[in-house]
């Protein structure tokens, strides 16, 4: 008997250890993705053998499609295969900092610009480092580069091209309405209000998405914000030594956004509004105009086409109360391997594939935007030049987001809160108790 | 007539499974609540309540737990309410009776991401079906933005949940409905009770045990509401909706994960104090056939 029960306890036990190592293993998928495997180069290897799927993740909000193209010639040279996962943009980097701390890293990833996201993301215990890699910077405009580098190091490899955010507008709303692009703020407001009268929704705004309602402070931070903190009052911020509410012209931004909804200017049922539906009023001729950014070109693009994006979309930046403004633009998103990932091998060898001068012009005709890389072409459309036109005058600013360690924690949440309620020192000091609380959480010093 | 036993050590695996798997992770939980414990620290350091201290001085707390509570008392009632009477005509002779029983249920088996976008659509205060019908009606009065409006999302949320769970609460019932003899019934209708003194005196009685396991599970489960709230409304608009665990989601991802874990005990400490005087109260209605 005893031995039964010797024998009996000895299966189970076997049976728990299988278990346990069954939910321990991989998908399978990493067979192939030893470093002598894939370490060979994808770009110069012939077909793999034993061909990989590597994970690329990606915000929801950016258009996929050019990528998709770069993954099917990269699939067609290597045979490794690409499975693209898109989580919710208005909680990237909260998920992709969840997965990170429950190790569930994938093999590559679209981060935001800037080096900010280097402390969020705990860089150098996570991300594999670029600087010495060969193949990588040869193309990149130095200024690119040099804008990743931290402590001399860099963990994201620009991708993509300059971005930008403002008033994207539809022309031929304009022209019906019978007005034109905004000589100053209040300018905006009378266009606004004519084009109301003319029967259009003069602005659109995607309250219930809670992200597009900040684009209005970041397009108006850079015009009106900036020039009266300047870059001492950024560096406070930094520092946590100036407090959100104690900026006047910051608070006047909340200002407009609540003056806007009072005179009606938004859609009818604003908490109901999302991206999506605010593409297809501007693209059937409801919408003029929307606090907006550049991702609405590829999805208006993908929604109706080249011709409409070519002749009805227009662009300008958020007007000053003297002129038009300071173009908002953001520095290219940022391609990032985590050291853990499953075949972080074969993502090194992915990014330096997506590099490559043909790869690069394919991204490009398939998304085309201001190139970051010597020697790449790409087709602008009017509304990108007209950005350009800012830049190349020196009238654009880079994203407040980007030259902030901290974040802007919950800003979505505290603006819809403000659209029901219209309190703007609810809204400014929670918008600043945000901040300082993840500045706090990021252990940054100050906060 | 003795009953031969199982040898003890026939359950050591699943002791093992659930020590490992259950309680060394929640003793682990229960330390961690303790400490400053947050994803961009380099080491974790004992901190007392300080976490919990923070946690009661949190304005948005308040309105999780209130929302948690209102959702939890709401759902647990109506879906118990609304699953019996299904139950009831479930059990009866009626045409297609298994047909019904399957489309009462099926709402139980999707994936509370695809319903949560379907209402969203059903919701939509311009082109959702339910304005359009009431407009159809002639009661365009009482169309609402379902969703985006704080009098209105909460309410919204219960109503699509109970979409969801009542079919379940319903085969729980059926389940203890076919239990009870026919005789029973038969012999209390020819000493002349009607439907509803059958109903109080002997139906209800006698299906107590599934009206406990019924009201613990929606107990329990509304109480940890987090998909529906999340694909409605994320907990919004603003923090009209948050629920707990819409909250906790909000500061884990924040990397405070110390912070976090001490939120989720004091739900683990508040499901057990609500569902314990529950389990009892319920415990003693029931009785043996």
């Amino acid at each position: 008997m005893k031995k039964m029960k010797a024998v009996s306890a000895a299966v189970a036990i076997g049976l728990l250890g299988a278990s346990l190592a069954a939910c321990g293993g991989g998908n399978g998928n990493d067979k192939g993705a030893s470093p002598s495997a894939s370490a060979g180069g994808a770009s110069e290897s012939p077909k793999n053998n034993n061909p990989v799927t590597l994970t690329f993740v990606i915000s929801n909000t950016e258009d996929t499609t050019a990528f998709n193209k770069v993954f099917e010639a990269y699939e067609q040279q290597t045979g490794n295969k690409v499975e693209l996962q898109a989580l919710p943009g208005g909680d990237y980097d909260n998920l992709i900092k969840t997965r990170f701390s429950t190790g569930d890293f994938p093999d590559l990833f679209l981060m935001q610009p800037g080096t900010k996201q280097y402390v969020k993301l705990r860089a150098a215990e996570t991300l594999h480092e670029w600087s010495g890699e060969s193949g990588i910077w040869d193309n990149v405009f130095d200024s690119i580069k040099q804008a990743q580098v931290e402590n001399d190091k860099i963990f994201g490899v620009p991708y993509g091209s300059t971005g930008m955010m403002g008033v994207f507008y539809n022309k031929e709303v304009f022209k019906q309405a019978g007005v034109d692009v905004p000589a100053n703020y209040a300018d905006l407001v009378e266009i606004a209000k004519k084009i109301k009268a003319a029967g259009f929704t003069p602005f659109y705004e995607g309250v219930k998405d809670a992200w597009p309602p900040q684009v209005f402070y970041y397009t108006g931070w850079v015009t009106q914000v900036d020039p009266a903190i300047g870059d001492e009052g950024v560096a406070k911020l930094n520092r946590n030594e100036l407090k959100f509410a104690d900026i006047p012209e910051l608070r006047d931004l909340f200002a407009k956004q609540k003056e806007l909804k009072e005179l009606d200017l938004y859609q009818k049922n604003v908490m109901a509004g999302t991206y999506d539906e605010m593409q297809n009023e501007m693209g059937d001729g409801k919408v003029a105009m929307a606090f907006m950014l550049d991702g609405i070109v590829s999805q208006m693009e993908q929604k109706f086409g080249k011709d409409w994006v070519t002749n009805n979309l227009g662009f300008f930046p958020f007007p000053s109360a003297t002129d038009q403004g300071i173009a908002m633009i953001t520095p290219p998103n940022q391609l990032m391997v985590p050291e853990k990932a499953k075949n972080r091998d074969a993502a090194i060898e992915l990014v330096k594939f997506m590099l490559q001068p043909d790869n690069v012009n394919l991204f490009y005709a398939n998304k085309p935007g201001i190139p970051i890389f010597e020697g790449a072409t790409s087709e602008l459309y009017p509304v990108q030049e007209d950005v350009k036109a800012y830049i190349d005058a020196g009238k654009s600013r880079v994203n407040i987001q980007n030259r902030l360690t901290a974040s802007f924690v919950d800003f979505s949440k505290t603006l819809q809160n403000f659209f029901l309620k219209g309190d703007i020192d609810e809204a400014i000091e929670e918008f600043g108790a945000n901040y300082q609380k993840d500045g706090k959480a990021k252990l940054l010093e100050g906060f | 007539m003795e009953r031969r036993k199982y040898p003890l050590y026939f359950s050591y695996p699943a002791v093992v499974v659930f020590l490992l798997f259950f309680i060394a992770p929640t003793l682990i939980g229960v330390y961690y609540s303790f400490t400053n414990w947050n994803i961009n620290a380099d080491s974790v350091k004992f901190i007392g309540f300080d976490n919990y201290a923070a946690l009661f001085q949190e304005p948005r707390l308040g309105k999780a737990l209130s929302n948690t509570l209102i959702f939890a008392a709401a759902v647990t009632v109506l879906q118990n309410v609304i699953g019996f009477a299904l139950a009831l005509v479930m059990n009866e002779s009626i045409r297609m009776r298994n047909f019904f029983r399957t489309v009462f249920f099926m709402p139980y088996v999707i994936a509370p991401i695809i319903i949560g976008y379907v209402f969203r659509a059903i919701y939509h205060p311009e082109h959702g079906i339910v304005n359009k019908l009431l407009e159809g009606v002639g009661l365009g009065f009482m169309a609402q933005d379902w969703l985006n409006d704080p009098k209105w999302a909460l309410f919204s949320i219960i109503i699509t949940d109970l979409w969801k769970v009542s079919g379940f609460a319903m085969v729980i019932y059926l389940a203890g409905l076919q239990f009870i003899p026919k005789d029973l019934l038969e012999s209390a209708a020819i000493d002349g009770a009607n439907y509803w003194h059958r109903l109080k005196n002997i139906i209800l009685p006698l299906i107590a045990s599934s009206t406990t396991v019924n009201i613990l599970l929606s107990l329990i489960g509304s109480m940890k509401v987090f998909e529906m709230v999340m694909v409605l409304t994320d907990g919004g608009p603003g923090y009209t909706t948050e629920v707990f665990y819409t909250y906790i989601r909000s500061t884990f991802s924040m990397g405070e994960m110390g912070y976090s874990t001490a939120i989720n005990l004091v739900l683990f400490a508040l499901v057990t104090l609500v569902g314990l005087p529950v389990l009892a109260a319920l415990k003693k209605r029931e009785v043996e056939m």
